[in-house]
């Protein structure tokens, strides 16, 4: 390891001549999907490039390829002056060729302290025992996290960290040197997709630190305006081929869609008001969960409430609660005026209340199992009469009805979940419970990684549901989609609730300004 | 730079990739079916072996013995599909056979009322279990194990050491021959439709399914996954305890270590099925098939008169050849090249 003088970058070895990378004739292929098809792509050093395209497009493939993860069919990659086959690219290669990858899940583990985490990626120090060197190796972790301006205790644990914190060190443990290898390109997959604007920016702001170093940066969102904002080139890829590469200046939001969809956009539709006052749906008095501490709040039918606030503020526990998962320390919840005493997943989804809950993976996904089983797996009952067997034949009608109507690409419905892009996986969830035509819907984090044409298509897939009778609970960190999708939002903020936005006052800005309050100032939570 | 789409994919050679991607995953599928047809070929051509394998007596035992395996693999494979292991299937067969045998035996009691109230105590033995892991959450692997070695025990302090037998007339049932089949293999057939069905084509063996994918994610599709594994201990308990009336019936008797020591041979099915049929999942046919390829390599070894230690070691070995098999044949197909994207949306 290096010693460190000053910040972060003395850190960094980087040559600028020597990190460009570019990728020539890459192919990749699935069972019945061509992923990617003959992608040719430069990237220069010193720049931010990001990579853009609608779900299932390859983005996260051809990430994959260069981390060395996957193998192509057929490619070659050039960094700098190396040149590599990348049929035969491996973990290791890549390492050693200077490729560092942060993958979409940051790959971080939540209940190791933050020194932990940073020594997985440079393995554990040893003493002469053989033992864990716990000294040195905080001792080690202070040292990066100091070279990379990050202020936390290498003592914290990491599931005490807000996500943008987690993203960061998840970013330093990629770069940290190690053996002789020096990093030359560092490539993200949507490492903004959970964060609010406001930290996404914070790292944005790290990025084109580590881009002015000279380190060569692939980016891949779904945020068009982070794109258009923060990046230098953007590519575009459809259904695996290269629509095309520009500087970022030349793209507009609506070539970018246009790109990725290959057609013109719909007009994104305003905020249309949903009729309401057809009694209340769901009442909550003095709510205490999580870290909610006197929580009121009602809910109409035909109305949509967005929940905005930082990481840890109880947003999620609001909905768990809801949903029966967790249960409430005191306070009154009455739905569809009845009070409910006991709660529970089965009781609430027997209620009619539907949950998409905030961790796909952990949650919700069942990756092993076939498309079909996870679109219908709450509905079961109804395709097999009272003592009889399941009819496959009517399952199989209904699930294709479903992948067709949220426009889920997928080969068969037979094909395990795992085989679907994250936002395909994620219009598979949003599916499975908006085909029950529920009373309430709770969502948490509805459309992350869903790319930004399917996500007004949810939008309106909700907003039909609401208007039929429904409501829905909306919890998001895109305030974007907040003020575009809900009739009102509530800032929860300390365990209260500290501003109510609806009509003029329902605005991004205002929203972040509320919700990050305490943080300008200093403090959290 | 603006790139270009370049599209090329030669339709015939593609067309071929696909013919080879399917003869591979039929491969994969009957790879163990496969085998079981080369050892027949073998064991019937082989001087030492060929006169007495194909005999129907041979046949006849094969199919009849196999059978109180394959019923206690598939009661197993109930909460093994939903991700929980369970030795004390095997001391629960040990329980209803000696169960069977005291009630049919000496008490020369109804055979039907016999078989009834062993069933019944499998499955009260499967609740105790499947409530402990299900309801009070304690580790499933531990709770088996310990509740194997204890019936083991209370089994040996009832018996003491010594066989009960059954009565004749219960004995003669498993001997029975319906158009030339022996009925334990009748019966053993009847369970795997019935256990099929039920896990395949069941609301509740779906969500079996699921839980066992994805336990967090069942709780929060409003599954009541407590209540459905508790079910499954239930019905695997009494499935298991079938398998000890069979068992009974078969040897005339019960004792205290017979059912015990179907653990592994069980085991060793139901890891082999998870190669074959559905590869990578623990499955009805693929258990069953398994039984048999363990079963006909004994018999066929036995009579070509290898020693005792080729057993476990062929026993063993092709465990890990077929786990080895599998996994590569699921990896190669992986990466075979079919046609571009024909999506959907
Ligand atoms: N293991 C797999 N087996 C079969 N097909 C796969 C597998 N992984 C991905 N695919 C397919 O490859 C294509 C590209 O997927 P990829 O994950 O690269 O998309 P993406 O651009 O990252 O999408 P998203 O924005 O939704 O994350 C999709 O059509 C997907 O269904
Ligand atoms: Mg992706």
């Amino acid at each position: 390891m290096q010693k460190t003088e000053g910040g972060a970058v003395s850190r960094l070895p980087v040559d600028r001549l020597q990190s460009s990378l570019s990728i020539r004739g890459l192919t990749k292929t699935y069972p019945g999907t061509r992923a990617l098809d003959h992608i040719d792509l430069n990237f220069a050093a010193g720049r931010i490039h990001a990579v853009v395209g609608g779900n299932g497009s390859g983005k996260s493939t051809l990430i994959k390829i260069l981390a060395g993860v996957l193998r192509a069919d057929t490619g070659a990659l050039t960094i700098g002056t190396d040149e590599f086959d990348l049929s035969g690219f491996d973990a290791a290669s890549s390492r050693n060729a200077g490729v560092r990858v942060v993958h979409q899940d940051l790959g971080v583990f939540p209940i190791l302290s933050v020194a932990e985490n940073i020594a997985l990626g440079s393995g554990y120090p040893t003493t002469a025992l053989g033992l864990v060197g716990w000294r040195s190796l905080r001792k080690r972790a202070a040292t990066v996290l100091d070279s990379f301006q990050i202020d936390v205790d290498p003592g914290t644990p990491m599931q005490s960290l807000r996500l943008a914190v987690q993203t960061r060190i998840a970013i330093a443990r990629a770069l940290q040197s190690q053996d002789n290898a020096s990093s030359k390109v560092l490539v993200l997959d949507e490492p903004t997709a959970a964060l609010p604007t406001h930290e996404a920016n914070e790292l944005l702001g790290t990025l084109r630190g580590f881009a002015d170093m000279g380190l060569t940066i692939i980016y891949v969102s779904h945020r068009l305006d982070e794109i258009l904002d923060h990046t230098d080139d953007a590519s575009v890829i459809r259904d695996g081929s290269l629509v095309g590469t520009e500087t970022t200046p030349s793209w507009t939001e609506e070539k970018l869609i246009s790109a990725m969809i290959g057609k013109a956009p719909i007009a994104r539709k305003p905020r249309a008001q949903t009729q309401m006052n057809r009694g209340n749906l769901l009442e909550i008095r003095g709510l205490e969960t999580g870290p909610l501490k006197h929580l009121d709040l009602t809910v109409a039918k035909g109305e949509i409430v967005g929940i905005a606030g930082l990481t840890g503020s109880g947003r999620s526990s609001l909905l768990r609660t809801i949903f029966g998962v967790t249960k409430p320390a005191g306070g009154q919840i009455s739905f569809d005026g009845q009070k409910i005493h006991a709660n529970s997943p089965e009781r609430a989804a027997n209620r009619g209340i539907a949950m998409v809950p905030e961790n796909r993976a952990v949650e919700a996904a069942f990756a092993d199992l076939p498309i079909r089983d996870n679109l219908l797996i709450t509905r079961l009952p109804e395709f097999a009469p009272p003592g009889r067997i399941l009819r496959a034949g009517l399952i199989e009608k209904e699930a294709s009805a479903l992948v067709a109507r949220f426009a889920i690409k997928a080969v068969s419905t037979a094909s395990t979940l795992s085989t679907l892009s994250g936002g395909n996986q994620q219009k598979v969830i949003m599916a499975r419970w908006l085909s029950r035509e529920p009373k309430l819907l709770l969502l948490d984090e509805p459309t992350q990684g869903v790319d930004i044409n399917s996500r007004n298509e949810i939008h309106e897939q909700i907003r039909e549901a609401v208007n039929g009778g429904a409501a829905a609970i909306v919890v998001s960190s895109d305030f974007d989609e907040l003020a575009l999708l809900a009739d009102r939002v509530l800032v929860i903020r300390g365990g209260h609730v500290r501003a109510e936005l609806a009509e003029q006052d329902l605005t991004v800005e205002r929203i972040t300004q509320l919700a990050t309050f305490d943080e300008q100032s200093g403090t959290r939570k | 730079m603006t790139a270009t789409r370049t599209h090329k994919a030669p339709s015939t050679q593609t067309g071929r990739l696909r013919a080879n991607g399917w003869a591979l995953r039929v491969l994969e599928r009957y790879a163990l079916v496969l085998l079981i047809i080369i050892m027949i070929i073998i064991f019937s051509t082989d001087p030492a072996s060929s006169r007495v394998f194909l005999s129907a007596p041979n046949i006849n035992s094969i199919l009849a013995n196999q059978s109180v395996t394959g019923i206690l693999s598939l009661a197993m494979l109930v909460t093994l599909v939903a991700g929980f292991f369970d030795l004390s299937a095997a001391a629960v067969t040990g329980v209803a056979s000696v169960i069977v045998a005291s009630f049919t035996g000496a008490h020369v009691g109804n055979p039907v009322l016999a078989v009834a109230i062993a069933i019944c105590v499998g499955a009260a033995i499967g609740a105790l279990t499947g409530f402990l892991i299900a309801k009070v959450r304690l580790d499933s692997f531990i709770i088996t194990l310990g509740l194997y070695i204890l019936l083991g025990g209370v089994l040996v302090w009832y018996t003491q050491g010594q066989t009960l037998p059954t009565g004749s007339s219960f004995s003669d049932i498993s001997s029975i021959k319906i158009f030339g089949i022996p009925s334990p293999f009748i019966l053993l057939i009847i369970v795997g439709i019935l256990v099929w069905l039920f896990l395949q084509h069941t609301p509740f063996g779906r969500y079996l399914e699921a839980i066992g994918s994805n336990s967090n994610a069942a709780r929060l599709v409003g599954i009541n996954v407590d209540r459905i594994v508790w079910l499954s201990f239930i019905l695997s308990g009494a499935l298991a305890a079938l398998a000890g009336c069979l068992l009974a019936s078969r040897n005339g008797g019960g004792d205290a270590t017979t059912g015990s020591s179907y653990l592994f041979p069980a085991f060793a099915a139901l890891f082999l099925g998870a190669t074959a049929i559905r590869p990578g999942r623990f499955n009805v046919w693929g258990t069953i098939i398994g039984v048999f390829f363990l079963a006909i390599a004994v018999s066929g070894l036995t009579l070509i008169g290898a020693s005792t230690w080729v057993q476990p070691v062929f026993n063993g070995a092709s465990l890990v050849l077929a786990v080895i098999l599998s996994t590569f044949a699921a990896r190669a197909r992986s990466r075979r090249v079919v046609r571009p994207a024909d999506t959907k949306s």
